[in-house]
């Protein structure tokens, strides 16, 4: 257990350390900034606790809402994921909610992107909207959390194959 | 008590998120200038509208208060009208108007009576005017301590000194007992001109009404009488039907030039 404590504290300390001090200064297009750390929440294994989660989820957000003066914006969006995860996981694996972990071999494809996306659609679009806070921008709203989605998922994505494999 | 623990217990994801939210929001309302405005706008439009919800709901309940104050104070205008309006009665001949409200009316029947809740003790006097905000209704027949009984302009035994207001032609308006909208207008000679449209009001020649007070306009009228007068028919601005509050217009003078009138 406390051999799984280290190691997960490990993986969260790099990932973090990668998006404050390279994903944080990447500005695809000017405004495309991957947020990596979303992968800290994608690989929480279910069955432990989901309060720890929550936990985890804001004090991730605060350092990285520290890091980039967005005053909460990060912090919210990663508390709502966590919050909604149980049922991101429902909707998308259905049957297969209950498995240890969300890139476990052999479940399908099509759910695991599911669940990625829906993950890492709702913070997007959660952060730009609180980032814009304007009911007018609506539609910049929507077309920044699409692109940095993807941008977001393609990273993930890549990451979450590399530790598969390792 | 048992039950409540178990609950949050249950819920404790919920209620952890809820406080970690407002923790959050309370970090950005404090820290970003753009959420401070845009939260307080927010905040701004709900009380407004939470406020004007609770005071449409108290207002309703102050309607009683409210139309007791604004008859009040159309009572006061009244009483200044009368004294720039009026100007060929002396400024104390018509020294009070009283407000009464309709208790009994009608108007289905060819001697039509209304009964308003004031009497002598109110200091009605028998044999006054009484109009409405809209212009003439009747003239107060009996009076008791509390109460007093008008002969409505709907009342075929109620004949009233009128003219026409643009040429000053007298006649005088009786009630058919046909319709509760329309009265007769009699004695304008055909000499006269008269069109559609024209406004007939009090002619001053009678105890009860100064000059110009509203009756109605002309709505139609017939110029083939043999007996050299129009037929006209005129109607009546006050709607008869929904009476509600009337004002009692008092003429010190009435006993003198009934005294007069006697000798």
């Amino acid at each position: 257990m406390n051999r799984e404590l280290l190691k997960n504290i490990l993986f969260y300390t790099i990932i973090l350390a990668l998006q404050l001090l390279i994903f944080n200064q990447f500005k695809l297009f000017g405004f495309i900034t991957p947020f990596i750390y979303l992968i800290i929440f994608v690989h929480y294994k279910i069955t432990y606790d989901k309060t720890i989660l929550l936990i985890l989820g804001f004090l991730i957000g605060l350092i990285i809402d520290l890091s980039m003066q967005t005053y909460g914006c990060h912090t919210f969006s990663t508390i709502t994921i966590c919050y909604l995860r149980g049922r991101i996981e429902k909707n998308s694996f259905g049957v297969n909610a209950n498995l240890p972990s969300a890139m476990i071999k052999d479940t399908p494809l099509f759910s695991r992107i599911s669940f990625f996306l829906s993950l890492i659609a709702i913070h997007s679009i959660i952060y730009y909207s609180l980032i814009f806070f304007n009911i007018n921008l609506l539609s910049t709203i929507f077309l920044y959390a699409f692109i940095n989605s993807i941008a977001t998922f393609i990273i993930i994505w890549i990451i979450s194959r590399l530790i598969s494999n390792n | 008590m048992q039950f409540i623990i178990n609950s949050i217990v249950k819920n404790r994801n919920l209620i952890i998120y809820l406080i970690l939210s407002f923790i959050t929001f309370s970090f950005l309302y404090n820290n970003s200038t753009l959420h401070f405005n845009e939260l307080g706008k927010i905040s701004t439009y709900l009380s407004a509208t939470s406020s004007k919800f609770s005071s449409s709901i108290t207002s309703y309940f102050n309607l009683k208060k409210e139309n007791e104050k604004l008859i009040s104070e159309n009572l006061q205008l009244k009483k200044m009208e009368s004294n720039y309006k009026y100007t060929q009665i002396k400024e104390d001949t018509l020294n009070s108007i009283n407000s009464a409200k309709v208790i009994v009316n009608s108007i289905n029947k060819s001697k039509n009576i209304i009964i308003i809740d004031k009497g002598k003790l109110d200091s009605i006097n028998l044999d006054t005017g009484v109009i409405s905000s809209k212009g003439v209704v009747g003239i107060v027949k009996n009076v008791t301590n509390n109460y007093a009984s008008i002969i409505s302009l709907l009342n075929t035994d109620l004949r009233l000194n009128a003219i026409l207001k643009n040429t000053s032609t007298i006649g005088s308006v009786t009630w058919d007992g046909l319709n509760a909208r329309i009265l007769k207008l009699n004695d304008i000679p055909l000499s006269s001109t008269i069109k559609v449209g024209d406004t007939v009001v009090t002619g001053g020649m009678s105890f009860y009404f100064p000059k110009g007070i509203p009756i109605g306009k002309i709505i139609n009228y017939d110029n083939s009488s043999l007996e050299g007068y129009y037929e006209i028919d005129v109607e009546i601005f006050n709607d008869f039907s929904s009476l509600s509050n009337l004002y009692i217009l008092n003429r010190t003078d009435n006993n003198e030039i009934q005294s007069l009138l006697n000798e």
